[in-house]
């Protein structure tokens, strides 16, 4: 069953680090870059509702056609988004939480500015493995 | 995640980071190496900052996050929570701690000025804490660094002096005054070591 999922890390300064497409389904032609429009305009709602919970997971925020914005945001203001179509919310939410602290691993390199792109490939390879894992 | 590192390798860390910074690479500029250790500890808090707040929620207002800072992240870097804290609910808040760990094992040697004429005793205590004023830069800079990861910019400065009479000779009382950047406009908030 092919999944369509995009998943993009933006920092506190509105500026995305980290973009993937996760999902098993192939990409699109002729909208090419609809996922990352629909995430971006996802931005300002999730701007309204960090402020109105403490929780970090903040489940599904937006929804586009059939496919859904769920979001994910740390106390340094940091948005983990994620565009799907499926409807796992748990899978979801440790999906979130294990990419958490693959991003705190990379913050927490002396080599890496903070706010700068994410280029590890490492990176990459474990964030792929935990969306075929948990979505 | 949660492994410990030895206390003496932080001391000596320290130690070398603030004699190379001030002796080698800045070597008669101690407002340069001051500014680069400050922002060696702003990198720091804020990567300490991202790795303690994981396993709670979010904050909602200033004040949890100063507490945060307070209680949570001072215990997790110095074992123990801040003893006292003041505010004067305009923006400046003065965090007490009456034995900060990192000066613990630091003393000030009153008689190593020779041949000084006069008032030897106010001038070698000056040039002394003046020294030991470098050493406040780096945890200042933790403090800025975490702070302004929870979102609140601020201007972080610290301030020593000994307990009057204490049953720990060489402890030394910290006081970190920070005040939100917002009264930053004068430029003049980035006072006084």
């Amino acid at each position: 069953m092919a999944t369509t999922a995009s998943f993009i890390i933006v920092s506190r300064n509105d500026i995305p680090i980290y973009e993937a497409e996760v999902g098993s389904a192939t990409k699109r032609e002729d909208a090419a870059q609809l996922h990352q429009f629909v995430l971006h305009a996802a931005l300002d709602i999730v701007q309204d509702l960090a402020w109105t919970t403490s929780a970090m997971f903040l489940k599904n925020i937006d929804r586009f056609n059939d496919l859904v914005v769920s979001v994910y945001v740390t106390a340094g203001h940091t948005r983990l988004m994620l565009l799907h179509d499926s409807r796992n919310d748990d899978g979801i939410k440790s999906f979130f939480q294990e990419v958490h602290e693959l991003y705190i691993k990379v913050l927490l390199n002396p080599l890496y500015l903070p706010g700068a792109r994410i280029a590890s490939s490492h990176f990459d390879t474990k964030v792929r493995a935990l969306a075929r894992k948990y979505l | 995640m949660g492994r410990e590192v030895s206390e003496s390798c932080i001391d000596s860390l320290l130690t070398e980071m603030v004699s190379s910074y001030c002796n080698r690479f800045y070597a008669n500029k101690p407002e340069l190496a001051a500014r680069r250790i400050e922002a060696i500890g702003y990198q720091v808090g804020h990567q300490l900052s991202e790795r303690y707040t994981m396993e709670r929620p979010r904050f909602s207002d200033h004040l949890e996050a100063i507490k945060f800072i307070c209680k949570d992240f001072w215990s997790e870097l110095f074992k123990k929570q801040i003893d006292n804290l003041k505010t004067n609910h305009r923006g400046t808040f003065v965090l007490q701690d009456n034995r900060f760990r990192w000066l613990a094992r630091m003393s000030l040697d009153p008689t190593a000025e020779e041949g000084v004429p006069q008032d030897p005793a106010a001038l070698a205590e000056s040039k002394a804490a003046q020294a030991m004023s470098m050493y406040l830069y780096f945890p200042c800079g933790i403090i800025r660094g975490a702070l302004s990861n929870l979102g609140i910019p601020c201007a972080v400065s610290a301030d020593i002096s000994n307990l009057p009479a204490c049953e720990y000779p060489e402890s030394y009382v910290l006081c970190v005054v920070m005040h939100a950047c917002s009264l930053c406009s004068n430029g003049h908030c980035h006072g006084q070591l």
